[in-house]
């Protein structure tokens, strides 16, 4: 009996145990974190851990990063020859965990928690406004290797505005805009790309007369468009006041929706649209669409799902009459950060710019089909002139944050937005005023 | 017995720890965090502030909360009762005792093993696309117009159809077992008695399958209170108000969505008790309804 006690008591034990080391939460790697997390505002060179024994930079020095990427991806795979070659160059050991797109829903939480990561990687919008209380200050650092001159202003200007200080590096930027197939406008006799509305409207004039469907439009980016057209007339704080607080009827929003409804009486979108995302897009790639209104990544999209090797060409969202901001194009980009409480900072920092320049900027440029990181580098064909876009940029247009600033309304009024393209509103009027109504 | 009751105690307290642990704390933190302010899901609670009834106020005053909670009722009403119907339908007729019922069973209860999202994009590509879908090939065939399945018009009706197809095999394998239950005397003494197929449904499966049809309501219940998958598939890049359920407004408010980055746990809590509260209710009514169904046979 004494010997089933004991058996009890030990099988208790083990259990118990067993269940509060699964809980705990990250092992043996704990870092010591600051009992508060400032923003550090000193280069890491000092933090950094000095070598030990070896002659690398960096011998002994352990780092753990979090992508977003899901292992087997492009981007993962570069990633991966990157830390390699960083490995043998100095010395350094990284720990990569690919997480996948959902990294986003772990990564405050683990911050919070200070868990053992040294480099995130996320939207640089989340990592300005929402893990900017647990980012490293990164200044100093990219001062000392001049990353202003090969790096996009509008995106760091973005991330200072956003989270006080600069803490993102852009790894895979985007730039929006209308992406156009140059064959189908060489075709239809185009030779300058729009820069009015009044030009695009002629534009999509004689491409409907050259039998190609001027404009290509899936339900998922209805939103994103019609956002372009507001933009244009009443730029991005206006138009988060009004989604905010209502007061659309009597704005130039009904303008803008009257020439969204006036592209719809003209036939000047594909048979479909809007349709459900990727079919719309994909018509671009089978030649029956020119044009359509999305992120770079669309480039890339269309021509694996359809397997062709669309001739690409970007301009930015046409100005309008009298329009509030006809210049902003939607920029942002996927960056990388260094956690505020990271021990070696310097390190991860190096490995950042190893990454996100030269040799392995190209090459995740070319594998993936993205805008080059470095500014010195050359983007795929597929995304020609985008560089010279984001170079140009002042300010970035953020992704429908006007229209989705108010959380109560946001998903009704996406919908709506795909309503007034499915043209379901015979005037702008009628619209705004179905606006209205959900602030009542 | 003193001994044996020190067994019982030891050999039980993994058990009775882990589910403090891992369930009675995180329901009891959640619904402590549903009336204060908290922004982020693992703020410790020093950071949180108290709120009162003010999340709940916030999520019934939200157009958004309001549209998934109609949507999730018109999900659990009009879809529970076409899924039991049918599957009720299929397990009858799979139960009756017509050839090849192990193959019919089989091909029921298909959908069941294939990944949710295999499913949803199989509807979505190839039933429901515009220019080359099964459904617009059909119309077309007899001489109508396409029609947009994936319109904001029928979206959600597309989406629940698609859900429904998902699901019928699972409950028809529920009140298959149930009928199979049923002694088959009662309906041999029935068929003397001169009653036809329709009568010995109404007069014996049904009332017999009282405990089973409860248990089905319950599950269902269960099942679209917590529908999350179908409407990521059906609404790829963000949420939309033809597709949206308590479950997404929840997750969008706890964890931010497309271009969002605005947090409320708070509020994601609260939703996450209304939805407890409704399964309890649900339960409760079924249990009400379906009283005295203890039948031994």
């Amino acid at each position: 009996m004494k010997m089933k006690k004991l058996m009890a008591l030990l099988l208790a034990a083990v259990m118990v145990l067993a269940m509060l080391a699964g809980c705990s939460s990250s092992g043996g790697n704990e870092t010591k974190a600051p009992e508060s997390n400032p923003p550090a505002s000193q280069p890491g060179t000092e933090e950094s851990k000095a070598p030990e024994g070896g002659d690398k930079k960096y011998e002994g020095v352990e780092l753990t990063m979090w992508s977003m990427w899901s292992s087997g991806e492009p981007q993962a795979n570069v990633i991966e020859e990157a830390k390699a070659a960083f490995e043998a160059e100095t010395g350094a050991k990284i720990n990569i965990e690919f997480k996948g797109r959902d990294v986003n829903k772990v990564l405050a939480a683990s911050l919070e928690a200070q868990d053992n990561i040294d480099i995130i990687e996320d939207d640089y919008k989340r990592i300005g406004t929402v893990y900017n209380k647990f980012t490293y200050d990164l200044t100093d650092m990219a001062k000392a290797v001049n990353y202003d001159s090969f790096s996009y202003k509008c995106l760091n200007d973005q991330s200072v505005e956003w989270a006080g200080y600069l803490n993102a590096i852009a790894e895979q930027p985007q730039v929006g805009g209308i992406f156009y197939d140059k064959d189908a406008f060489t075709k239809a006799g185009i030779t300058a790309e729009p820069k009015t509305w009044a030009e695009f409207l002629d534009v999509c004039q004689k491409l409907k007369d050259a039998g190609v469907a001027p404009i290509a439009q899936d339900s998922a980016y209805c939103d994103f468009a019609f956002y372009h057209q507001l933009v244009r007339h009443l730029g991005e704080a206006k138009i988060e006041e009004l989604t905010m607080n209502g007061g659309w009827s009597g704005t130039a929003a009904e303008k803008a929706a009257d020439e969204i409804i006036d592209l719809i009486n003209k036939g000047y979108f594909v048979d479909g649209a809007p349709d459900e995302f990727p079919s719309s897009e994909n018509k671009i790639g089978f030649g029956q669409a020119a044009m359509i209104v999305c992120a770079n990544y669309v480039t890339a999209e269309v021509n694996n799902n359809t397997q062709t090797q669309v001739n690409w060409g970007l301009f930015n969202y046409p100005a309008v009459d009298g329009g509030a901001d006809n210049a902003s194009a939607y920029a942002g980009a996927n960056s990388l950060a260094i956690t505020s409480y990271s021990k070696n900072p310097q390190a991860a920092f190096d490995f950042i710019i190893f990454l996100t320049t030269g040799e392995w900027d190209q090459k995740m440029a070319d594998t993936a089909a993205q805008i080059p990181a470095d500014s010195r580098n050359t983007a795929p064909a597929v995304l020609n002139g985008t560089v010279e876009t984001l170079l140009a940029a002042d300010k970035p247009m953020t992704w429908c944050a006007g229209i989705s600033a108010n959380p109560d309304v946001k998903d009704t009024i996406k919908s709506m937005c795909t309503e007034l393209f499915e043209g379901k509103y015979a005037t702008g009027a009628d619209f705004c005023a179905a606006l209205d109504a959900l602030y009542k | 017995m003193r001994k044996n009751k020190a067994m019982i105690f030891w050999f039980s307290l993994p058990a009775v720890l882990s589910l403090l642990i891992m369930f009675v704390y995180p329901v009891c933190r959640t619904v402590l965090m549903s009336f204060f302010r908290v922004e982020s899901v693992t703020a410790t609670v020093a950071d949180w502030s108290f709120y009162g009834l003010g999340n709940y106020l916030k999520i019934f005053k939200s157009a958004s909360f309001m549209t998934s909670m109609r949507n999730m009722l018109l999900i659990w009403f009009v879809g529970g009762i076409i899924t039991l119907a049918l599957a009720m339908l299929m397990a009858v007729v799979v139960t009756s005792g017509i050839r090849g019922k192990k193959f019919f069973r089989a091909v029921i209860y298909l959908p069941n093993i294939i990944s949710a999202v295999a499913l949803a994009t199989m509807w979505i590509q190839y039933i429901f696309n515009y220019d080359y879908g099964m459904l617009n090939n059909i119309v077309q065939f007899f001489g109508g117009e396409k029609v947009k399945w994936l319109g904001t018009d029928l979206k959600f009706w597309s989406m629940t159809g698609s859900f429904i197809f998902g699901s019928v095999g699972y409950y028809m394998l529920i009140y298959i077992s149930g009928i199979e239950g049923i002694p088959q005397d009662l309906y041999e003494a029935a068929t003397i008695d001169g009653a036809g197929k329709v009568a010995q449904f109404t007069r014996i499966t049904l009332p017999l399958l009282k405990g089973v049809i409860k248990t089905s309501i319950t599950f269902w219940s269960i099942n679209t209170t917590t529908f999350f998958l179908w409407t990521k598939m059906f609404s790829p890049i963000d949420t939309e108000s033809s597709t949206i359920v308590p479950v997404i407004y929840l997750y969008d408010m706890v964890f931010g969505g497309k271009g969002i980055t605005q947090r409320d746990a708070g509020a994601g809590a609260a939703v996450g008790v209304v939805l407890t509260l409704i399964i309890i209710a649900v339960y409760l009514v079924t249990e009400k309804l379906f009283k005295g169904n203890d039948l031994e046979y």
